[in-house]
């Protein structure tokens, strides 16, 4: 008896615990080549963006199914070997406003949700506005789906509040996951205004 | 062969006990992302859709009226989150808050930054010294799907009101730096786990997470969520002590009810408001109706939450249905005499707050600024006015401002440091009682609770 309870406890730890953070998602996901797609309107953005909400957050990933649950939830956090479900903060920017890998083509490339992909910019590489489909817009004037980026974080508006404040669509942390939030970023000091250039309405 | 026996029930106890641990194990590790989730349609695209808008809550004498929504849905075909979908809606609206809605469709728009679809009030409404009340009901036109805002619909439709003798106020372009010493510093506290110390979450080299919110209860006593410590701290004049509660850790708001009892909303994927015991114990946990919250503070009934995309303070005491949740949408936050606070942001640098009793404007102010105007974080009733605080900024530049209002204008104004090293639930960084406004602020050293005095010399 002593040694079946053992044998279970074992088994059970290896299972969950020592099991945590290797759901290996990425298994379900592809690397197919982006479709080139010249619409890039922001309501499509926006949709585009919330089929990641509820999905999970993984550092360094880019990869989600949309059906609501983090499958890599509780990974450690920066570690991108977790291969846990959801993008990061910078790679949900890059697939939402449809860019390439390369840094140099602003054209307009459709990226299926379970394409594994982050892109090439950090949060700081949009808040400087690196690349050639990434500009810059003055705070006060940014609208649905340009964004506020700071060296460590970007994020996208979902829509403003009536009280000054945004709805951010955003990639935040293993914790947080992938979700709509109200924030202020828009009158931080430490984030900056960043837009897509390109929309097409 | 005793022993041999002896052996193969070993043998045989450990395979059965490990062999119900890795099954027991798997049923755990299958179930336990499912305690993250929500639902936004599920699985299915095709159900998935979502809005959003910003209601013109006060509007002033002859001016045209555009309601503007964005909806999000996918489109039919093969790469259905390619492109916009193909929507449609109707806006049902009246002059003042009873009788019959004039239903008005939708039209497309061929811009999408501030939401694709739109309707023009007509002028005999918009124009109405009752106001106008309005729901909108959007449709996906590909798959069906539909989604009403605000969620109350036609029992608690969104409400504008007429801004007729409102107090215009010119602040002119802000000056960054003048800003005020506090009177006093009541709290004062390192990053740390230990009593009197506050938690700093996050990721490390990512956004940093600090202490999400707090409030001050009658006696002056300061109560901080100190989430990442998973716990209340409360500091008064003579000591520190805090009761551990079960919070997830991110960004909550929270408000403290007369009893000394508190709710916290939390949560992204499935926001609840969960009410806490004096001792931390959970006492209750509510579901909200709507997706995304911004803040949340005490009513005369109970905690109100202002919600997403109603836009709208819903009730959200331990026990309303969604249904009654729903229905007790307003566009105003209630006060404890019964009269609602009513505030706009609009444009780059306008404010427009009210005091309203029934459906009547009691009180207004139309704050216009040079520089640019972000966040209200507080509108309090304050003497025979408001205290308002708003953020003030530039592309490089931050501060709050703070203003005292009445019936002549700004009696009292000053500035205040942004302080926002760490972050934390978004409107939370003020709290007013009597004539003290109390702030939470964050440096790398730590967090604090600063108190100004609103006081207006006469």
């Amino acid at each position: 008896m002593k040694m079946a309870v053992l044998a279970f406890v074992l088994a059970l730890f290896a299972t969950t615990v020592g099991g945590a953070g290797a759901s290996n998602f990425w298994a379900n996901c592809n690397y197919a080549a982006p479709a080139s797609n010249l619409n890039l309107t922001r309501d499509g953005a926006q949709t585009y963006s919330y089929t990641a909400a509820y999905d999970g957050y993984q550092w360094g990933g880019g990869c989600w199914n949309n059906n609501d649950v983090d499958e890599g939830w509780g990974d450690p956090p920066m570690d991108v070997s977790t291969h846990g479900e959801g993008a990061d903060c910078s790679g949900l920017v890059f697939k939402t406003w449809k860019e390439s890998e390369n840094t140099a083509d602003a054209g307009k490339y459709y990226w299926n949700p379970l394409r594994n992909v982050h892109g090439p910019y950090t949060a700081a590489s949009f808040r400087d506005g690196v690349g050639a489909p990434n500009g810059l817009i003055s705070k006060a004037y940014a609208g649905v789906m340009d964004g506020f980026a700071s060296g460590t974080h970007v994020g996208l508006i979902f829509f403003r509040g009536s009280g000054g404040w945004d709805q951010i669509i955003e990639a935040k942390c293993e914790a947080c996951g992938t979700n709509i939030n109200s924030q202020t970023y828009r009158s931080q000091s430490a984030y900056g205004g960043i837009r897509r250039i390109g929309w097409t309405g | 062969m005793k022993r041999s026996r002896r052996r193969r029930r070993l043998l045989g106890g450990a395979l059965a006990g490990g062999l119900a641990g890795i099954v027991t194990g798997a049923v755990i590790a299958t179930a336990a992302p499912r305690a993250h989730q929500q639902g936004k349609g599920g699985p299915d695209p095709a159900a998935m859709i979502d809005a959003a808008h910003v209601p013109p809550f006060l509007t002033l004498p002859g001016e045209e009226v555009t309601l503007r929504y964005a909806i999000v849905c996918p489109t039919a075909g093969t790469a259905p989150l390619a492109e916009a979908c193909n929507a449609s809606g109707d806006v049902d609206v009246r002059a003042g808050s009873g009788g019959p809605f004039t239903r008005l469709p939708l039209r497309r728009t061929e811009d999408s930054t501030d939401g694709r679809y739109a309707v023009d009030v007509p002028a005999w409404i918009a124009a109405s010294g009752a106001g106008f009340t309005y729901y909108a009901v959007l449709r996906n036109d590909d798959t069906g799907a539909s989604i009403t805002v605000p969620s109350g619909g036609a029992d608690a439709p969104q409400r504008s009101l007429p801004l007729d003798r409102a107090v215009t106020v010119r602040l002119g372009p802000h000056r960054f730096g003048g800003v005020a010493v506090a009177a006093d510093r009541v709290v004062d506290a390192p990053w740390g786990a230990g009593l009197g110390a506050v938690g700093l979450g996050g990721s490390p080299g990512g956004l940093r997470v600090g202490p999400s919110s707090f409030d001050v209860a009658g006696d002056g006593t300061v109560v901080v969520l100190d989430s990442a410590n998973s716990r209340l701290e409360r500091w008064t004049k003579a000591d520190v002590s805090a009761v551990h509660v079960d919070v997830d850790g991110a960004a909550d708001d929270m408000g403290l009810a007369p009893d000394g009892t508190a709710y916290v909303v939390e949560g992204g994927r499935a926001p609840v408001v969960r009410h806490l015991a004096r001792d931390g114990r959970a006492l209750a946990t509510e579901p909200l109706v709507d997706r995304t919250w911004s803040q949340l503070r005490m009513g005369p009934d109970g905690p109100l939450v202002q919600e997403e995309p109603s836009e709208q303070w819903l009730g959200a005491a331990p026990g309303l249905s969604r249904e009654k949740q729903a229905r007790s949408g307003r566009a105003g936050r209630t006060l404890r005499d019964g009269s609602e606070i009513v505030v706009l942001r609009t444009g780059v640098g306008e404010l427009r707050v009210a005091r309203v009793l029934g459906s009547r404007v009691r009180a207004a102010w139309r704050i216009l600024s040079d520089t640019p105007l972000g966040e209200v974080q507080l509108a309090e009733p304050s003497g025979s006015g408001v205290a308002v605080v708003v953020k003030t900024y530039t592309d490089t530049a931050d501060e709050f401002l703070v203003l005292v209002l009445d019936a002549h204008g700004v009696a009292r104004q000053f500035s205040v440091p942004s302080a926002e090293w760490a972050s934390g639930a978004p409107l939370a960084r003020f709290r007013l009682l009597g004539s003290s406004l109390y702030r939470l602020g964050s440096t790398p050293d730590g967090a604090f609770v600063d108190r100004y005095d609103l006081e207006v010399k006469q």
